[in-house]
């Protein structure tokens, strides 16, 4: 896949100098790229020019002075509207408030036709939070959106109720929602149980009474319904694993079919299927698993074969293996299981590739209390990592050793903590290790005595 | 769970914020400041993976382009890695091997193809063909 192509900053006045968007954006070419030349541009252009924080206040003070005059105007169009508001998010992601744009925000998300829409909506999320007064104003815009006949309005306001919405005003569009679910389009099934998904998580009890519905998701023919399911049921069984223990087959059923190749090739990542919902899948089956060996049992064979068949030497593969190995040492033991994950997580930390070896070494501060033989076994390069010249790496082998202290190492391990605080200049890992320090100190007092 | 998505670039210029836990607006500047200090201190030897007060952060460099993503500790760092991969090539698509420039000058476009990838902090789409669709569309109807 192409790399980021690199125009610097320095190279900025020239290229603006053109008027050459290169290629449009594939697919539906549509007008795509925005010139350098439009006011956005400008905008950039000059703040890019100035060299100190001052003149870029200067500067953004005048953009907003002005930006207000116009979206006050009553002849702005929609069209500058939104354009205005590209250029309010700008601001505001420079530091600078802007809260005089908020209600045309809301207004452009009323009132604009589709892409003028979208931005409207787009702003309001990014502008507004949870218990913002001006947040209500969105909801005649999000009812009237949602029983649109246009399906683009009808997911952009599914979309925006997904990211910001008033509690109290749930019930006047749950049933709008609630309708979508059995929509005939992918999409609009999908962004529903996204929306519902918001509810579940900021006023759970509203969406009690339509669980059953959860479950026609789940069982939705299209992929990508069902995963947006497993978002909530993963929250639920998180919160009481035992109400769905019924489900393990059928999530089971799932992961076996992700992990045979059963969805399209579009849902593929670099060769590997799905595998950020196959994440998911292991991350549920370990919550269903763990002190249960009846539905862990049921577990079994899928997880060996996730472990088979991730043997493409890729990061996202390894991803995969890391939540493998944690499900299986989460849920009921299995021994073959658990040797296997023994040797991938050998492998991990053995990696002369950074990134794994820290996924190596965290995998290993997981399992170390059920497996304290696989310290053991791989003592040597836990000692290395302890010496290695990238902190957090020393940090996490720090980590590891806390959970394996016992009254020989103590005096050792804590040495090498108290090595590593002089070192350190992070608040809250300091702050971390002092506590740990502490505890071993109270555990151990003799450590003291020397 | 997924706390922020920053795109900032070597001079510490945020192109890119989206937060999913409220952050007042004065102190997310400072936040991104500590955050592209942060990952710009790291070696090319080192792992991609930082900490930050008490969360993680999963960088990545796309020449003068740090991807940055704050996450709790329930978030595994190397699918995390991936996905800050997968958007970049979903970018790489729309806008046909994108560049910084392409990102500043289309912050809308970039939000709303983020906006269909991650939601509520959480990873909702990563099928490159759907996360598009709404776009093309958009792009479609304001072309005609």
């Amino acid at each position: 896949m192409s790399d980021v192509v690199e125009r610097t900053l320095s190279a900025l006045p020239g290229l603006l100098g053109q008027h050459d968007p290169g290629a449009g954006p594939g697919g539906a070419g549509g007008p795509g790229r925005v010139s350098a030349s439009s006011r956005l541009g400008s905008l950039i252009r000059s703040i890019t020019a100035l060299t100190s924080k001052h003149e870029e206040e200067k500067l953004i003070q005048q953009e907003l002075t002005s930006l207000k005059a116009t979206v006050s105007a009553p002849t702005t169009t929609l069209r500058l509207m939104k354009e205005c508001m590209v250029r309010l998010i700008y601001c505001e992601m420079l530091g600078y408030e802007s809260s005089f744009g908020y209600i045309h925000a809301i207004k452009l998300a009323q009132q604009g036709n589709l892409l003028e829409k979208r931005v409207g909506y787009l702003a309001v999320s990014l502008f507004l939070h949870e218990n913002h007064e001006l947040l209500l104003l969105l909801v005649n815009t999000v009812v009237k959106d949602l029983q649109s006949t246009n399906l683009v309005e009808v997911c952009m306001a599914l979309t925006v109720v997904s990211q910001i919405f008033p509690r109290e005003m749930i019930p006047a569009v749950l049933p709008l929602i609630e309708d979508k679910l059995q929509h005939s389009k992918e999409i609009i099934r999908r962004k529903a149980v996204q929306a519902l998904y918001k509810f579940y998580l900021i006023a759970p009890n509203q969406v009690q009474h339509i669980h059953d519905k959860f479950r026609k998701a789940l069982c939705d023919r299209d992929a990508g319904v069902m995963a947006a399911s497993l978002h909530i049921y993963l929250q639920m069984i998180k919160e009481n694993s035992s109400g769905y223990k019924d489900l393990t087959g059928s999530f089971v059923t799932i992961l076996k079919q992700v992990v045979g190749g059963k969805l399209s090739a579009d849902f593929n990542y670099h060769s590997v299927p799905a595998p950020w919902l196959q994440i998911q899948l292991l991350r549920i089956l370990g919550l269903l698993g763990k002190d249960d060996p009846r539905t862990s049992e049921l577990m079994y064979d899928v997880l060996d074969e996730s472990l088979r068949r991730a043997e493409i030497n890729h990061n996202i593969t390894y991803a995969i293996l890391f939540e493998c190995v944690q499900t299986i040492y989460t849920i009921y033991p299995k021994s073959e299981l658990l040797e296997k994950a023994a040797k991938c997580i050998g492998k991990f930390v053995l990696s002369p590739k950074i990134n794994l070896k820290y996924l190596g070494l965290k995998a290993l501060t997981y399992v170390i209390q059920q497996d304290p033989n696989l310290a053991l076994q791989h003592q040597m390069t836990i000692i290395e990592c302890l010496d290695h010249p990238d902190p957090i790496i020393k940090r996490e082998t720090l980590e590891l050793l806390y959970r394996i202290t016992n009254g020989q190492n103590v005096t050792v391990i804590v040495q090498k903590m108290l090595d590593y605080l002089k070192e350190s200049q992070e608040e809250y890992a300091i702050i971390s290790l002092v506590g740990k320090i502490a505890e071993l100190a109270e555990k151990y007092p003799f450590i003291f005595l020397n | 769970m997924i706390k922020f998505f920053l795109m900032v670039n070597k001079q510490g210029q945020t192109r890119l914020s989206r937060y999913y836990e409220h952050v007042e607006i004065n102190k997310r500047a400072m936040l991104e400041a500590e955050v592209i200090r942060s990952c710009l201190s790291r070696s090319k030897d080192e792992c991609s993976f930082v900490e930050y007060k008490d969360f993680k952060l999963v960088y990545r460099q796309y020449a003068a382009l740090f991807i940055v993503v704050g996450i709790d500790q329930t978030e595994n760092e190397i699918a995390v890695y991936e996905l800050i991969h997968n958007f970049v090539e979903v970018l790489d698509k729309y806008f046909s091997r994108v560049s910084e420039l392409d990102i500043m000058f289309n912050l809308d476009r970039v939000h709303i193809i983020l906006d269909e990838m991650v939601l509520n902090g959480c990873i909702v789409e990563t099928n490159r063909n759907r996360i598009l669709a709404p776009l093309f569309v958009l792009d479609k109807v304001a072309e005609g």
